[in-house]
């Protein structure tokens, strides 16, 4: 029983102790310091995992597992998302009954813009993911929503991606509305939850490249940037908040809604960690 | 080696959830060494390693106990689904109970909706510990 006690107390101190290292400010709308947060997670990982270049954390995982890098960079020779690329043009290209198209709701005409979303929308007073805008966009056209995690908005979201691939990723926190939009994804990223009482951090900052059960969990850093991913384990093409339920449901915690404000503030948390690393969506995932 | 965090740690972390009180860690040590109906002495006390659910439990199995057991659980569940920390086992739970209910297994249900009933204050628990505890977890 000793020791199984002091193996309690020495796991739990190494986890804090590498925990701790990884830096940051502000828990406060008046202390929080978004761009302090970004530059410590960098240094975080460089000076954990020294040897991986920063902008091949857009790689996930398989920036720093080579075990599994060989047999991923092998699936991308062809590519299985590459169908739904070329779907989601056509979606985006299709005229709505009305006569007008996507191309009418984004900056751009939609083409390479990835890179600025979510982004904080003064009328709606709200964060605004790609997804969201699509179906915001169709709602505005006379049409129905999309199904938010799979299907036709993850071939479009794809097929945004792709014409924004190598951009780099920009989102900006324009006041203080949008800064408390991104206090409210860092907390949740940090929040335990769940029957096993883990949080996004546990797994993808101190855990990022550990063995939990059977998993090895990636780092943030890059989190964002080839959504949608094709992932085997799915057979098909999903989003980012598709993702982030899966990982809820992991911990054993009822996950939280698709596109609700929770989830928006937290993607738009996740994605300013990851300014500066280019969009290489979609992508592919075991 | 390097890429292994035990279950031990995993363990370690679930015990943490209501930990902040310095009797409610004692009470989480006794209870993940020893589980249930052991009895240790704090403070010059001595206290059982149940919970509360479990002392509910323990009344008489009746058909009015079941079903207050029961309520009180669902309501419990309504209480932690309110603020978005729920746990993902609990409804199937809460369906278990009722079976037994309806089945005439009040004993049986009685545990089920105990266990559901735990599941949902920790789940609250986690909710306002969140409010102050993440800070904690953020890197320095
Ligand atoms: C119990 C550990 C665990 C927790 C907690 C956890 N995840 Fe994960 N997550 C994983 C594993 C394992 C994978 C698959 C390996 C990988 O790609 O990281 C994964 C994958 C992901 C991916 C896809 C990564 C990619 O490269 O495609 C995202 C995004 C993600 N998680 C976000 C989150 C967020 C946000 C949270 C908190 C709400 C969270 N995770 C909580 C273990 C976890």
């Amino acid at each position: 029983m000793k020791i199984i006690k002091s193996l309690l107390v020495g796991a739990s101190l190494a986890l804090v102790a590498s925990i701790t290292q990884a830096a940051s400010s502000g828990n406060t709308l008046a202390s929080v310091d978004p761009e302090a947060d970004r530059l410590a997670m960098q240094s975080f990982f460089q000076k954990r995992f020294p040897q991986v270049p920063l902008d091949d954390y857009v790689n996930g995982i398989y920036s720093l597992d080579a075990g599994s890098r060989e047999q991923w960079e092998e699936i991308e020779e062809f590519p299985p998302y590459e169908f739904d690329i070329e779907e989601g043009e056509i979606l985006f290209n299709t005229a709505f009954a009305n006569g007008k198209s996507y191309a009418g709701c984004f900056a751009n005409a939609g083409i390479g813009i990835r890179q600025n979303f979510p982004r904080w929308d003064e009328s709606q007073g709200k964060i605004v993911t790609l997804e969201l805008a699509i179906n915001q966009c169709r709602e505005a056209n006379g049409e129905k929503k999309l199904g938010w995690k799979k299907g036709k908005i993850a071939q479009i979201s794809a097929y945004m991606a792709y014409t924004s691939r190598d951009n780099v990723f920009d989102v900006q926190i324009p006041n203080d509305e949008a800064k408390a939009a991104y206090l409210d994804g860092k907390q949740s990223f940090y929040t335990r939850r769940g029957q096993l009482n883990m949080s996004c951090a546990n797994c993808h900052i101190a855990g990022a490249n550990i063995l939990i059960r059977a998993d090895l969990p990636g780092p943030t850093l890059g989190h964002v940037t080839h959504f949608p991913v094709f992932r085997s384990k799915w057979g098909e093409l999903g989003t980012l908040q598709r993702r982030y339920g899966g990982c809820q449901k992991n911990v054993r915690g009822v996950p939280q809604k698709t596109q609700g404000e929770k989830f928006r503030n937290l993607e738009f948390f996740q994605t300013y960690m990851s300014n500066g690393l280019v969009v290489n969506g979609p992508g592919a995932r075991k | 080696m390097k890429k292994t965090i035990s279950l031990v740690a995993a363990l370690m972390m679930i015990s943490g959830v209501v930990a902040a009180h310095p009797f409610n860690e004692a009470f989480n040590e006794q209870r993940a060494m020893y589980g249930k109906g052991h009895s240790f002495t704090w403070d010059g006390q001595t206290y059982i390693t149940d919970h509360p659910e479990e002392v509910a439990a323990a009344a008489e199995a009746n058909a009015a106990n079941a079903t207050k057991l029961l309520a009180s659980a669902k309501a419990k569940y309504a209480e932690v689904m309110a603020v978005d920390f729920g746990w993902t086992l609990t409804k199937n739970l809460l369906k278990s109970s009722n079976k037994a209910l309806e089945a005439g297994d009040f004993r049986k249900s009685m545990n089920i909706s105990a266990q559901a009933e735990y599941h949902s204050r920790m789940g609250i628990a986690q909710y306002h510990q969140s409010q102050t505890e993440w800070i904690m977890a953020v890197p320095e």
